[in-house]
């Protein structure tokens, strides 16, 4: 189950799978892709000969597959980059508490980084269902009320995508989109290419196809929008590669709040650690004065030099490792005591996109809580994360808790609770554009302590009692068995390239 | 660590320890053992204290007020030792900043009750002793690691079995489209010539289903041809009746690939005669791979070597051979090396079995030298069985010499058996039964020394020379000093001592009742076991990161750590491939002034308090797996 998550992912394409699901005609079954088995080099059976030319013939069909636009799903966006400059950031938050609703309508709206949004979208389409922000709140004479504006990965993206053309304005926004809501650019096109069609060429008509602009090619997009970390109406690099790279997986992706919220206040009462089940008590207390004296009670110094369990009579575990114990009481959803975050705030580990899986329902305007916090962390200019960045990266995520009944489940779902973590961020390292994620979980030790099992271990009942070792036990034994008889069989053989038949054929690989 | 070796013993704990295969006279006739103490029981204190806890009384069963009024009276009338009732001994080694266990009980408790330490020759249980037992045959018992070798014996077993299997379908693959060839060609002859089908069988047919296929299908022809010559050569030696998975290195070079290069070189040898096999595989392109070809290169002494071995050789044997077949032999070494390596090989083996008879090993270092052969055949064979790639001391090197070096195999594979096997039984037994003593010691490593003695006061730790025990403030003193290389002053510690750093760490982790053991062999700080290496894996490997977020700390000098992302990867892959899963520990360690205050009011105890350990679970993620 973790393991899965762990294994390797297969990110190169396989082409016959490719082919298989672009071209119906051509006779490939995705079934009869045989996956897994990797060889070295040829060994001179006609089978696979045939079989890496048939890979080699799909990945040439798939290749030169020929792209076409259609103009009808493509859309047109113009860039602005000083449209909302000046633009107050809160500006829909004052609407908002202006409009007076306040406890009706407590709405939490995702942040609009409005001065950042730098492209605006003629017509939606369906490439940019997921992607751009229109601002409400707007006074009802402003120009291009109502259009969605792009931030510049997103215009950036679709534009790589194919399906934006973005153009570079020649005339302000307020004469191509004017305040009546039409759009005077769209207007001019259309007619363009319906005198095209009457065959009258009028060149004496100002109102041709480049009267408001002119088309951008996707250099000149890179070199608009691409731009130093924290510039306005940009977005660096790493951070676009990393926004691409998750959207073309399917993620949903929408920009974190740049302020960092304040960490998120929850009651974890419901989570102190379980405490020992108080015994009952017995009439015969005084009985037990009589014995030895036990040393139950924990000091409150302990010997500056140990021992640390003074010598004496026990009568559980607990109470040993209770002296043993130098631990500060935290528990780890308490915020860290690191000082002050102050020294942080350039840091570079900050929350900069939501993730949503392409199965969360997603609306622009009305997010859901995110699946995953992602930071963006360049792999040559920075080094793994320090305490007190770890810590305030951590902190700016809310709790996630493990599921329930991981926390119901005892010490049996010991390694998933502690595997999971009470919160956690993804950290993309991006590495030139390779881009490698990791999570960080804030880990729990200290609420799993063990030696509450020790005294049931001991009494000699079976095996139970033990904190679950029995079951882990049997269960890493079987998974190690297979695999060790699998593993390395040559050269490692393991299937990272399930897709190249003959690999030592292959030129280049 | 110790994981591998346990899961057998756990997933079969009846099994009978003895091996079926192995040739043990003393295990087969000796009594049957008592039945193995179970691991819950030998493992059963989770530290080496013990506790007394009244047994608990249920209303519905009267006998237990019974047991709870015995417990009473006997904890009243004859109350017991203060626990830890023995405070077991170690001796600081500053060679090895370790401490030295040598006392077999304590060895034995230690590791049993919480499994701290290691033994020095062991890799983690002590049993040095009852492996050197098992494999002289004195004992009738087995121990893990025998087990272990076993289980990669099967697990070899298993991965050549494999690689057959694939080599066979291969081969079955090529019969078919060889038949199917010749059906085509000979569909295709009769009707263009009536001659006889063609030689070759390979020549492409016209009829060819793809036509994009005929660059790669000719190819693919030309390497098929040697392989289906391949085919028969192998199965005219006589010894081969089944395919070779290709495993070794010699067989992946005689694989098609480099076969067929070779073969274009050489056209003369693609004519598939079965009479001249033998000479054909001897004659052979060889690439000097291994040392003894390299050494067998025309420009090195493999001349001379070979030459000064054969007349060393028979110095130091003493054999009374004449001197004309020795000079016959050198003469044989300048003209045709082939036939004389033949020559030296086979009169060391016939020299040398009468000798070891005799049970001198020393014959046996200078046999090793004798396969400076210049001219070995290149063809390996595999036996149904897979031989073991351990070898014991007992073991005859000439054995295994006689296998890979001389080219009569025949021969000596007749008569190897007949003289080594009496070898074994008469020599075992007699040479080592008596005087056979442990020579292992135990090891704490400096964290479990100082958790025994500080945590648990179950360990008294005593100076190697005056054997005057150490406080524990001393202790601490040396720990720290000693955690540097060359250990540092007194003077010159700071509360970033890599010792106090881990020690924090390997007390958090043992206080909440884990195992933490050493985990370098996974190229981490720590590993942490739920209850012990005997009984479960471990699933997280532990690497501390010292961190100083105190802003004190930038009056004072200290080593901030700076890993890269690549280590980290490098880390986490590590792991991943043993099952476990990163855990980064951050260590917050306090600056000079707040650790020295705590040092004079509370001691370390009080000091260590100020360590925040603060637990990163770190994992990959896959993108494509969660969406």
């Amino acid at each position: 189950m973790e393991e899965v998550e762990e294994a390797e992912d297969a990110p190169t394409a396989d082409f016959r799978l490719f082919a298989s699901t672009y071209s119906k005609t051509k006779n490939i079954s995705a079934q009869t892709i045989r996956k897994g088995g990797k060889d070295f080099e040829s060994h001179g059976t006609r089978a696979q000969a045939s079989a890496l030319d048939a890979s080699r013939e799909a990945m040439r069909d798939v290749l030169s597959y020929t792209r076409v636009h259609n103009p009808k799903s493509g859309s047109r966006g113009w860039y602005f980059p000083d449209w909302w400059r000046d633009w107050p950031e809160d500006w829909e938050e004052q609407q908002k508490s202006k409009g007076g609703k306040e406890g009706e309508e407590k709405e939490k709206i995702p942040p609009l980084h409005i001065r950042d949004r730098v492209v605006i979208l003629e017509h939606a389409s369906v490439a940019s269902q997921s992607l751009g922000r229109a601002a409400t709140g707007l006074p009802k004479d402003r120009p291009a009320k109502g259009r969605d504006w792009l931030l510049p990965e997103e215009a950036l993206y679709l534009v790589e995508r194919g399906s934006l053309d973005l153009w570079w304005p020649t005339r302000g926004v307020e004469e191509i989109f004017p305040a009546d809501g039409s759009v005077a650019a769209a207007a001019a096109a259309a007619a363009e290419a319906e005198g095209e069609q009457k065959g009258d060429g009028n060149e004496e008509d100002e109102d041709d196809e480049y009267k408001y602009g002119f088309p951008l090619s996707l250099q000149a997009a890179y070199a608009l929008l691409i731009g130093e970390d924290g510039e306005r109406g940009k977005v660096s690099l790493q951070k676009f590669q990393v926004f691409s790279h998750l959207k073309r997986a399917g993620y949903n992706v929408i920009r974190a709040p740049t302020t960092n919220l304040p960490p998120p206040v929850q009651d974890d009462t419901q989570l102190t650690t379980t405490t020992t089940p108080a015994k009952p008590k017995t009439v015969t207390e005084w009985l037990i004065s009589c014995l030895p004296q036990s040393k139950e009670s924990s000091p409150v110094d302990p010997p500056p030099y140990g021992p640390l369990v003074p010598p004496g009579l026990y009568r559980s575990y607990n109470t040993i490792y209770n002296h043993l114990s130098l631990r500060p009481q935290a528990s780890p959803t308490d915020q860290p005591r690191v000082p002050a975050q102050s020294p942080e705030t350039d840091s570079p580990f900050k929350i900069h996109y939501h993730i949503y899986k392409a199965s969360t329902h997603f609306t622009r305007t009305r997010p859901p809580p995110p699946d995953f916090y992602i930071s963006v962390i360049s792999a040559t200019s920075t080094t793994i994360p320090t305490l007190s960045e770890i810590s305030s990266l951590l902190a700016s995520a809310p709790a996630d808790l493990p599921k329930t009944e991981w926390l119901t489940g005892g010490p049996g779902r010991l390694y998933a609770r502690l595997k999971h973590g009470y919160r956690n961020v993804l950290l993309a390292v991006n590495d030139h554009g390779v881009i490698n994620y990791m999570r960080f979980a804030e880990g729990g030790f200290a609420r799993e302590e063990l030696f509450r099992g020790f005294d049931g271990r001991v009494s000699g009942e079976p095996r139970r009692g033990g904190g679950g070792g029995g079951g882990g036990k049997k269960s890493g034994n079987n998974g190690r068995g297979s695999r060790g008889g699998r593993g390395g069989g040559r050269g490692g053989g393991r299937d990272y390239y399930p897709d190249l038949p003959a690999k030592g054929v292959v030129a280049g690989r | 660590m110790a994981e591998n070796m346990n899961t057998t013993t756990m997933s079969q704990p009846s099994e009978s320890p003895s091996k079926p295969g192995e040739d043990n006279p003393a295990a087969s006739s000796a009594p049957p053992r008592p039945q193995r103490v179970p691991y819950h029981q030998i493992y059963k204190l989770p530290a080496p204290i013990r506790t007394f806890p009244l047994p608990s009384f249920y209303p519905s069963n009267p006998l237990s007020l019974f047991h709870l009024a015995v417990a009473w009276l006997r904890q009243v009338l004859l109350p017991p030792p203060a626990e830890p009732s023995v405070i077991h001994e170690g001796i600081w080694d500053p060679d090895t900043r370790s401490v030295h266990v040598k006392d077999p009980k304590s060895i034995r408790a230690l590791w049993e009750q919480g499994f701290y330490g290691k033994g020095s020759l062991s890799r983690s249980e002590p049993n040095w002793f009852k492996r050197e037992l098992s494999r002289r045959g004195l004992d009738g018992t087995t121990v893990s690691e025998e087990r272990t070798v076993s289980r990669r014996e099967e697990r070899k077993q298993v991965k050549w079995e494999r690689a057959k299997a694939e080599l066979e379908a291969i081969e079955k693959q090529k019969l078919e489209e060889a038949k199917l060839n010749s059906e085509t060609v000979n569909a295709a002859v009769p009707e263009s010539l009536a001659a006889e089908s063609e030689p070759e069988p390979q020549v492409l047919p016209a009829s060819l289903p793809d036509p994009v296929l005929s660059a790669t299908s000719t190819a693919a022809t030309s390497q098929a041809a040697p392989t289906d010559e391949f085919v028969p050569k192998t199965v005219a030696h006589g010894h081969i009746v089944e395919p070779k998975p290709p495993v070794g290195p010699l067989e992946l070079l005689a694989l098609p690939n480099s076969y067929a290069l070779v073969r274009c070189e050489e056209p003369v040898l693609s004519q598939p005669e079965p009479a001249t096999t033998e000479e054909n595989v001897r004659k052979e392109f060889k690439p000097p791979v291994g040392p003894i070809e390299l050494l067998a290169l025309p420009n090195s002494l493999a001349d001379l070597v070979a030459l000064s071995v054969v007349s060393v050789l028979s110095e130091d044997i003493g054999i009374d051979e004449d001197e004309s077949s020795q000079s016959e032999a050198s003469a044989l070494t300048n003209d045709e090396p082939e036939t004389s390596a033949t020559k030296v090989t086979d009169t060391t083996s016939s020299v040398s079995s009468p000798l070891s008879t005799d049970g001198q090993p020393d014959s046996q270092p200078a046999q090793e030298d004798t396969p400076a052969t210049p001219e070995r055949r290149k063809s390996v064979r595999f036996s149904p069985t897979v031989e073991s790639t351990t070898f014991q001391h007992t073991d005859a090197a000439s054995e295994v010499k006689n296998h890979n070096g001389s080219s009569d195999v025949e021969a000596i594979s007749s008569a190897v058996p007949a003289v080594e096997k009496p070898i074994i039984s008469n020599v075992e037994p007699t040479v080592f039964s008596e005087e056979l003593v442990d020579k292992e010691h135990f090891q704490l490593a400096p964290e479990e020394a100082f958790f025994l003695a500080f945590g648990l006061g179950a360990l008294r730790v005593v100076d190697p020379v005056t054997k005057a025990p150490i406080s524990n403030e001393q202790l601490l003193i040396k720990l720290r000093a000693n955690s540097y290389f060359p250990p540092r002053s007194v003077d010159n510690l700071s509360p970033e001592d890599p010792f106090l750093v881990q020690y924090a760490v390997y007390h958090h982790f043992r206080s909440l009742g884990w195992v933490p053991r050493h985990g370098i062999k996974f190229g981490v700080d720590w590993i942490i076991y739920q209850r012990g290496p005997v009984f479960d894996h471990s699933e997280f490997g532990i690497m501390v990161v010292p961190s100083f977020s105190d802003p004190r700390w930038s009056e004072y000098e200290h080593e901030e750590s700076k890993k890269t992302w690549s280590w980290l990867m490098g880390v986490n892959r590590v792991l991943a491939h043993v099952l476990k899963s990163l855990v980064l520990v951050y260590v917050d360690v306090p600056p000079p002034p707040v650790f020295d205050e705590e040092m004079k009011k509370g001691g370390i105890a009080a000091a260590l308090k100020k360590f925040m350990i603060r637990e990163v679970m770190v994992r990959r993620f896959s993108v494509n797996r969660n969406r």
